[in-house]
């Protein structure tokens, strides 16, 4: 099989790279074409997977070296540029990590190319070189479609849009490039890990989706326990995880975007940049106080209330009525 | 410090509808405003300009009716602001923003720092930045926080979602914001009277840039050929009853029902 055309992965974060493989896969095998992944840094030995995902890349490419493994963009630039250069394909699809979206965009303004930012379906015409794209604009109240008529062209998905697929086999050996890579202008001195990262949210059949209108610390224990009842994990929104530190990440466009069969969000207004991370959600359920939160039109069934009489009574009634998870 | 402060006369995006029968979006009536990023934008500038001292120059892309919207920008402690007038009226996407605010900052000259939004409030690319960054041929900092000026470097911790990497590079540098980098202040009635005095300069992208719109257009890759705005369909009832307990149980019948939940004892 030909390296040459075909749908190019990269995302730093695994997980995401498997949902784009996933998608890419399906894509390939209706029209032929040849699917590559890239793996850099730390993930330069995570090729074998054990039918994880990865086996759904007909080929694996890599730059061995110190370089990559402290994660500055401009170094994963430079890595991508001459990778896609190497491959040539039609698609290069990025994970839209804020580390993904800014060597993304490096990469583009680079070889001169389009790149479809928040792309969430697409379409390979290989004969005539066009990609079409599919794309949430104006916080995801619209979907612009689009042709590009760049090779190749670009776009950066985020996690939750795609899902990964298993693979019959374990992925290949990774194919070593001997590239070489300007060293960056800019030095990364530290590289920090985030607490209770990796959290597999999208897994989650239920989500209680925590906002401001908690008030306390503590009263993540009520949540957590609600959460923990009906086999779901909680979530928040952007400012209690950014300003609060309750929470690593958020729910919302410039978050997770999640599709559980229950969402209860306690105390979130409604905004649209929020909603984005959860309205693909089977059913939702507000909780809201105000009678004039957005969310509480936006939801299949709201409550308004004031959360902490309806959280508790809502757990009291789940536990006396033997209430569980359906198995869907 | 010569720092230059890159913002946008955007969409109030909160405002856009979308007509539910047609899945047309409403965009006509949406106002525009300077976005809310630009704002964190301005303080990070204007609080490195007191710092370290120097000067803070706005400057922005978009249409002349911008004008006045600049005033309250102003305010915060600019000295001036540069409108580049937008041939493409909003529809160029970022390459070309990009080339034009890069060609732009060459003509400033000698700028050591230029500040811009992780993302504008309605384009919502996350391109512009490090598109700036490889015409400028210079290091980009980007989502920082905690930004310091040390000896020539600029020194910041950049906040990538569940990890964060401390960094330094050589200014002249770019650094782009996000909305956790700081909390903007609100300028006083003295400093929006200030601000009056203080001009907005016009240039256009032939006569003070050198750059042609057919040379631009070929950097717009994205041919737009559809768009719909997203109508998602809700049930929206609201559960009411005389005491939590009730409208708990009312919740637990309707997810039941949904095939949600099922009753099962042990």
């Amino acid at each position: 099989m030909s390296s040459k055309g075909g749908i190019l992965v990269f995302s730093e974060n695994q997980d995401l790279a498997r949902e784009l493989l996933g998608k890419a896969r399906q894509t390939a095998d209706m029209q032929g074409l040849t699917v590559s992944l890239v793996l850099l840094g730390d993930s330069f030995a995570a090729g074998h997977d054990g039918g994880g995902g990865f086996g759904n890349a007909d080929a694996i490419y890599t730059i061995p070296g110190e370089s990559l493994k402290d994660y500055n963009p401009e170094v994963y630039a430079s890595a991508l540029t001459d990778i896609i250069q190497t491959v040539a394909p039609n698609l290069v699809l990025i994970g839209a990590s804020k580390f993904g979206l800014e060597v993304a965009g490096r990469v583009a303004e680079r070889l001169n190319v389009g790149c479809s930012p928040w792309c969430v379906d697409f379409e390979i015409d290989a004969e005539n070189n066009v990609v079409t794209t599919q794309c949430m604009v104006f916080s995801g109240q619209g979907v612009n479609t689009y042709k590009i008529h760049t090779q190749p062209a670009l776009a950066t998905v985020s996690a939750g849009v795609f899902k990964a697929i298993d693979s019959v086999g374990e992925g290949k050996a990774p194919t070593p490039l001997d590239i070489e890579l300007a060293p960056p202008v800019m030095t990364v001195i530290e590289n920090k890990e985030k607490m209770a990262a990796g959290r597999r949210l999208q897994d989650a059949p239920v989500i209680v989706d925590v906002g401001m209108g908690v008030k306390e610390r503590s009263d993540l224990a009520m949540m957590e326990e609600l959460a923990d009842l009906l086999q779901g994990q909680v979530a928040c929104s952007r400012p209690v995880s950014s300003d609060r530190d309750w929470f690593p990440e958020w729910l919302g466009l410039s978050g997770a975007q999640l599709s559980p069969e229950l969402c209860v969000t306690v105390g979130i207004s409604g905004a649209i940049q929020h909603m984005i991370g959860i309205r693909d959600s089977k059913i939702i359920v507000a909780v809201n106080n105000d009678e004039n939160a957005a969310i509480l039109m936006q939801s299949d069934y709201g409550i308004n209330m004031d959360l902490y009489e309806f959280i508790p009574a809502f757990i009291a009634a789940l536990k006396s009525r033997s209430i569980h998870l359906a198995d869907n | 410090m010569k720092i230059v402060a890159c913002i946008k006369y955007s969409l109030d995006t909160s405002e856009i509808k979308v007509d539910p029968a047609s899945q047309q979006l409403l965009l006509d009536d949406v106002p525009r405003h300077v976005g809310n990023i630009d704002k964190n934008v301005l303080e990070a500038a204007v609080s490195l300009k007191e710092k370290y001292g120097g000067e803070v120059h706005g400057l922005t892309f978009g249409p002349e009716s911008a004008k006045s919207a600049f005033r309250e920008a102003m305010a915060f402690g600019l000295e001036d602001v540069t409108l580049i007038e937008d041939p493409f009226a909003g529809a160029g996407g970022p390459a070309v923003t990009a080339k034009v605010l890069a060609e732009a900052i060459d003509k400033m000259g000698d700028v050591d720092l230029v500040v811009c939004g992780e993302v504008s409030d309605d384009g919502f690319t996350y391109q512009v930045p490090p598109r700036l960054a490889e015409l400028l041929g210079r290091p980009l900092l980007s989502f920082v926080r905690n930004i310091s000026i040390e000896d020539g470097n600029i020194i910041a911790d950049r906040d990538l979602g569940d990890s964060s990497q401390s960094v330094r590079a050589p200014l002249p540098a770019i650094i782009s914001v996000t909305e956790e980098t700081n909390t903007p202040r609100r300028p006083t009635l003295m400093d929006a009277l200030k601000a009056k005095k203080r001009p907005v300069h016009f240039w256009q992208i032939d006569r003070d840039l050198q750059l042609s719109q057919d040379e631009l257009a070929q950097r717009i890759h994205l041919e737009k050929v559809d768009t719909k705005g997203v109508v998602i369909h809700r049930k929206q009832e609201l559960l009411k009853g005389d005491n939590p307990s009730e409208v708990a149980n009312l919740l637990i019948d309707r997810l039941l029902a949904e095939n949600i939940l099922i009753e099962r004892s042990i």
